[in-house]
């Protein structure tokens, strides 16, 4: 089962000094690792220097609704730099099953940690 | 676990207002095969209404005019409500429906074609068979949808 670091005093430390943003889960898709109403910490820098790997948990702009951020865990990429995105829990989730992989400028950062 | 507690403080003092979506779609989720099923008795209505349309005597203009609106606004509206039905049956086949669905109901794919093949024959055509028959076929993908829910929603009608 994927697990989540809880957050640490170096986390906090960034997270004050605004280099995490702190966001609220909302929906159902990534239980059980996180229910609706769990917070965490995103590293919206992660990216910079080297590329998402699969198993990453990441915030993602929706395909479909770019207001929307959506979290998942990326599963496959492919050769063409193409990331698969999926929740943790199918049965709940609209993912890259439906919206297809996304491109890596999609995704804007990696959960760090859970606050709170 | 100071960290934690004071987390938990912050959390639960002032949560977090920018949120991340972990939806079964975005942004609201919500299906229904009930908004195809009424665009589709929709199309059922007008395709009877049209066959039931008397032909006027081409003499008397003020019936004939009306005839001719009438029987034009009933034409507009089977082949939007026909469009409709097509759309939101494609929102639930591609959005709501996923492969555990579709290992439990094998028949999924042809019945969404079926049934997208009949609104399209509903625009070009007024049959009356066609339209009852899409009906049917959007009751079977209701009692699917419902199925895949653990819910046993009696099927109905609105005429």
């Amino acid at each position: 089962m994927a697990q989540l670091p809880e957050v640490n005093l170096w986390e906090l430390g960034l997270w004050i000094i605004k280099k995490r943003e702190r966001l609220r889960v909302t929906g159902s898709s990534m239980l059980p690792l996180l229910k609706p109403g769990d917070e965490v910490l995103v590293n919206p820098a992660a990216y910079r220097k080297h590329p998402p790997q699969a198993g990453d948990l990441v915030v993602a702009v929706h395909p479909r609704n770019p207001h929307q951020k959506i979290i998942k865990r990326i599963t496959t990429i492919s050769p063409q730099n193409t990331y698969f995105i999926q929740g943790d829990n199918p049965a709940e989730s609209t993912d890259s099953r439906h919206f297809g992989a996304v491109p890596g400028d999609f995704i804007i950062g990696k959960v760090t940690c859970r606050f709170g | 676990m100071v960290i934690k507690a004071l987390t938990q403080f912050i959390k639960s003092f002032s949560p977090a207002t920018a949120t991340v979506s972990a939806h079964c779609d975005g942004p609201c989720g919500v299906y229904d095969p009930a908004s195809a099923r009424i665009a589709a008795e929709a199309v059922l209505s007008m395709t009877k209404k049209i066959l039931a349309l008397e032909v006027p005597d081409p003499s008397d203009k003020e019936a004939y005019v009306k005839y001719h609106n009438t029987f034009a606004r009933y034409v507009a509206i089977k082949e939007e409500q026909a469009h409709l039905a097509k759309t939101e049956l494609l929102v639930l086949w591609t959005d709501y429906f996923k492969p555990p669905h579709l290992e439990a109901h094998p028949n999924l794919h042809d019945l969404f074609w079926k049934a997208a093949k009949l609104c399209s024959a509903c625009k070009v055509e007024v049959n009356l068979e066609h339209a009852q028959e899409l009906m049917d076929v959007i009751k079977e993908i209701h009692d699917i949808f419902w199925s895949t829910k653990n819910r046993d929603i009696t099927w109905y009608t609105a005429s």
